[in-house]
Formats: structure tokens, sequence, C-alpha cells
């Protein structure tokens, strides 16, 4: 995969990703979280800009940055991250509006010769789960490392 | 651009520990999205990997 990626903050456990975004906007500040879903170590991707005066995440704006491509592989690179801590963790990924999901499905297929070196990537279609296709419009998406 | 191998094998970290940012963990981002999740899973259950 060809990066580059933004560096990444993180908590100690990996689950929680605080980066900077730099473009024609300016700075703008983003986070990643991955939050347990349920026992069976399936983990909830959450990604969105934090608000200059409250500091409340938002996972509806729309930056426009110009550097979409560079935030794209530092939320590859967190996934990277984290399961390289937590092996056997599933990660759930849909995005807050159906033009993000179409977004990280673009996402996917760009990299997906990379990203399927080390990840299983699965994407639901019409309810039931299927192995990721470039090309079909899948929500969500769900990854583990092979 | 470097490859993925060569990032690795570099001495820059892509990732530092801040623990200013421990007290994130505790706080779920967008539970709402999580609960949604949630119910998904449970409908659905995982898919089965093949390797």
């Amino acid at each position: 995969m060809k990066l580059p990626a933004y560096q990444l903050k993180s908590s100690e456990t990996l689950t929680s990703y605080e980066f900077v975004s730099e473009g024609k906007k300016g700075f703008i500040q983003k986070r990643i979280q991955f939050s347990l879903i349920n026992k069976d170590e399936v983990y909830n991707l959450a990604f969105g800009d934090k608000k200059p005066a409250t500091g409340d995440i938002d996972d509806l704006a729309i930056s426009d940055n110009g550097d979409r491509e560079k935030v794209l592989t530092t939320i590859l690179s967190a996934v990277y991250a984290f399961t390289e801590e937590k092996p056997n963790a599933w990660i759930f990924a849909v995005g807050s509006t159906p033009s993000r999901t179409r977004l990280y499905q673009i996402g996917i297929g760009k990299y997906y010769n990379d990203l399927t070196e080390e990840f299983e990537i699965f994407g639901q279609l019409n309810g039931e789960w299927e192995t990721f296709e470039t090309g079909k419009n899948y929500t969500p998406f769900l990854a583990k490392r092979r | 651009m470097k490859s993925i191998a060569e990032l690795n094998a570099s001495k820059v970290p892509l990732v530092i520990i801040d623990g200013k940012l421990n007290a994130l963990d505790k706080v779920v981002l967008f539970p709402e999205k999580v609960e949604q999740a949630k119910k998904i899973i449970n409908k659905s259950g995982l898919p089965k990997k093949k390797h």
C-alpha cells in the first residue's frame, strides 16, 4: 500500500486515536475509536472530526480539507495498529452517511490487494455477509486479521 | 512514497502512545451506532473465515 498517512497518537490500549489533518482549510483534529460491540471481539470503528469549540466529535462533518486519501490511509493505519494488538478482533465499519460508506468502499477497493494480504474483508449485501468484491455496494463491512 | 514494508522497517513510528488519550477509552464514541452495530451482528452473525 502506498501511504503517506498522518502520524497517530494513541491511548495505551490502542483503542483511541487522534491525528491532525492538514489541508486547504487548515488543521482539523480527528479522532478514531474502536469500541467493543460484543463478546466475540467485534469492535465498531468510529471516526469523526473534533469540534474546536466543544471538543465533541462530529461524524457528519464535511471537512473538505483536500486530504481525503491521506485521512483514509491514516484510518487504515489505525486498523493495522489496533489489530496488531488484538489479532482476533473483528472490525465493524459503516459510514455515517451513504456517501461515507461509499467512500470506505472505494478506499477498501483501492487498497484491496494489499489489505487482503493481512485481512479477510467482508461486506454485507441484503443482510448476508460475503467476501468483499470491488464494484459491489456493501454496508456495513467487517475485517479480521488472517 | 514508501511501501508498508519500508515504513514498518523505519524508525519513525506511525503511532505514538500518549497517556493523555487514555481517558478517551472510557467514553464510547457514538454509542447509538455501537448499539446499531450490535443489532446487525446479533441478527446476521459473523461471516465464516476462510483462513
